[in-house]
């Protein structure tokens, strides 16, 4: 047998290999996370974990083990992607510390021929899937329900998150165009508050003084109740915060909802995706036709059922959803 | 010695300057409420900074990078013990300030055990605190109990609670460091370790000592903090790292040790609070903020130090 033949047929087994579909119970897949120090990023380990292990359990998938670097440096992912291609996993999913800086490393986890499906921190490499969020229609939702409920308009408090940070920008600018749109609205100020309650409230306290009265508050998620705390610390009434699905904002405002009828919108990605990243990459591994770019939905609570996911809710934690394998089904056959 | 020869003052007048400039945009309104609100979020940063003197005092390489992630997890395990509890706030203050004493006493044993330098053994020691307060709840934010939380957020005199404690700590400080041989010693020891140690001062009892107490002070303050803004977070301290440094370098302390300035730190703190609500108030974006800040923190510490040499 000729070395041409050998290739042949070894690509013709390849071939009905690809073709056959359906069997991902040998495969193994990583978990790639840059950064584990809040609540969102702690519920998503938990719900990659649970979903990991019951596929290992149903026989889906051989591993779904899951690592995090300790300084949320690129240098460092880029070193631990490395080494799961050494360590011989099929897939990575991964929430990656930048968008750019890991590109090398995804490159090289494509040509060693693992898949690489990226999520909420998403990478530019264009071997790699990506299921990303749309962080501007989300800003821009906000404005659209403030408008909803105050068809007067009136003067806007934005709260930022980490200065730098895409996902940021991305907020902002959707917050802006729906200002834009819709011009009885003014943003009066802005302020960063690291999507930390604690940052938020104090960067909120040191600007309201400055302010004049402000209808309506504007977040990009675990912000809403230190801003909700400072209005109250500095005497003022309560504008309408749009919250960010955080178990401590959910609890506030069912209280305010008791106390005086107050009703608002809360929405987020759920940390949840990380399931929906698995799934995603096991449809890669089993053969299946996944456009590149996914797109997410992201997860509104409004009163209806705001006692719903406040049950769900663990004290303390964001409200999440687990994907299933029928959830990524539906998200890769929308992007089609 | 004229008023302006004194280090710290440099800080107070930059703090004025910015609570001046804020009241210019809304002609005069809400100088109260700033503040307070100045005093409140100021306090925080005193706290730890009165810590991180002490230990910057101790002479060049000394800094404790563990801050944050004592802050973290004394809040953490404080607010788990209470778990909300009525009547348990002394239980947690007990449990915030023991989680202090014994991350110090690790710290002081990885320095002088292992022979690492400081900044080494507390940035990896926080690897290890900030993992801890991970595992011990998994992020979740508890809150603290309603009297607690009350006395965090409530107000004495007119002035906030959390700022007399502050003020307080400060005041202790002062005197230990002015009037008590450990202050003395302290002092001897950041102007030279060698001179010191043949003086006869137990400069390892000093530098043990001094590591406890920058660990109680941000556990103290973490435990204040979670109590004040509803709960500990898993990222709760991260901005007082650089935030502990800043106000010791601005208030006037001297960065190569052996010279500490208890008031300076207050102004400081004060300060690092105002400047970001005046830019704020003035509409800066991020970039334009942090580069602004940057520049008036590298003018006073200029302007502190060379006051300072000329007279």
């Amino acid at each position: 047998m000729t070395i041409s033949k050998m290739l042949l047929s070894a690509a013709g087994f390849a071939m009905v290999a690809g073709l056959a579909q359906a069997d991902t119970s040998g495969k193994r897949i990583a978990l790639s996370n840059n950064y584990a120090g809040n609540s969102w990023r702690q519920a998503m380990l938990e719900t990659f974990q649970e979903t990991g292990k019951q596929a290992v359990d149903d026989g889906v998938v051989a591993a779904a083990d899951a690592y995090t670097t300790s300084e949320n440096q690129a240098t460092e992912q880029a070193a631990q992607i490395q080494n799961m291609i050494l360590q011989g996993y099929d897939a990575i999913v991964l929430n990656a510390a930048s968008p750019t800086a890991l590109n090398g490393a995804v490159k090289e986890a494509c040509d060693a021929g693992l898949v690489v499906v990226s999520f909420d921190g998403i990478v530019t490499e264009p071997c790699a899937w990506r299921i990303a969020v749309d962080f501007a229609a989300m800003g821009k939702e906000e404005v659209d329900y403030l408008a909803t409920r105050l068809p007067d308009g009136g003067k806007l408090l934005e709260i930022r998150g980490l200065a730098g940070v895409f996902v940021d920008d991305e907020i902002s600018k959707g917050i802006h165009e729906g200002v834009a749109e819709h011009d009885q609205f003014e943003i009066v100020g802005s302020v960063h508050g690291d999507w930390a309650q604690d940052v938020s409230q104090k960067a909120v306290a040191g600007i309201l003084p400055s302010l004049p009265p402000v209808v309506g508050v504007v977040t990009q998620g675990g912000d809403g109740y230190g801003a909700a705390q400072a209005f109250k610390a500095a005497g003022r009434d309560t504008p309408l915060i749009v919250l960010g699905n955080r178990q401590d904002e959910l609890k506030w405002w069912s209280e305010q909802h008791e106390a005086n009828g107050y009703e608002t919108m809360s929405l987020s990605i759920a940390p949840g995706v990380a399931s929906l990243a698995f799934w995603v990459a096991q449809q890669v591994l089993d053969g299946a036709d996944v456009p590149k770019d996914l797109t997410v939905p992201f997860l509104k609570i409004t009163q209806d059922n705001l006692a719903e996911a406040l049950e769900t809710t663990p004290e303390g934690s964001v409200a999440n959803v687990t994907y299933t394998l029928d959830d990524a089904k539906t998200v890769i056959s929308d992007a089609k | 010695m004229s008023a302006l020869s004194r280090p710290w003052i440099w800080s107070w007048l930059a703090a004025a300057a910015a609570f001046a400039l804020t009241l210019v945009l809304t002609s005069g309104r809400g100088g109260g409420e700033l503040a307070y609100a100045a005093l409140s979020f100021g306090a925080f940063a005193a706290i730890v900074g009165l810590g991180q003197m002490l230990v910057i005092t101790l002479g060049p390489g000394n800094v404790d990078l563990s801050i944050p992630a004592t802050m973290t997890l004394a809040a953490t395990l404080a607010l788990k013990a209470m778990s909300s509890d009525p009547g348990t706030a002394w239980l947690g203050l007990i449990t915030a300030l023991a989680v202090g004493v014994g991350t110090g006493l690790a710290n002081y044993a990885l320095i002088f055990l292992l022979r690492l330098p400081p900044i080494i053994a507390t940035l990896a020691a926080s690897l290890v605190y900030q993992s801890v307060a991970i595992w011990s709840n998994r992020g979740l934010r508890i809150k603290p109990p309603e009297g607690l939380a009350d006395f965090a957020t409530g107000r004495f005199l007119g002035l906030p609670n959390v700022a007399w404690v502050g003020l307080v700590l400060a005041i202790v400080v002062w005197v230990v460091l002015e009037r008590s041989v450990w202050g003395r010693w302290l002092l001897a020891t950041g102007q030279n370790l060698r001179v010191a140690r043949l003086a006869g001062v137990p400069v390892e009892l000093v530098r043990a000592t001094t590591y406890v107490s920058v660990a109680v002070f941000a556990s103290l303050a973490g435990y204040l903090l979670a109590s004040f803004s509803g709960g500990a977070a898993l990222n709760m301290g991260a901005e007082y790292l650089l935030m502990s440094i800043a106000v010791v370098v601005i208030g006037g302390s001297s960065i190569a040790g052996g010279n500490s300035n208890v008031p300076g730190v207050w102004g400081a703190a004060l300060f690092m609070f105002l400047v970001v609500s005046m830019l704020n108030s003035y509409g800066a974006g991020a970039g334009v903020r942090n580069v602004l800040t940057g520049a008036m923190i590298i003018a006073i510490v200029i302007a502190a130090s060379t006051r300072r040499t000329r007279a």
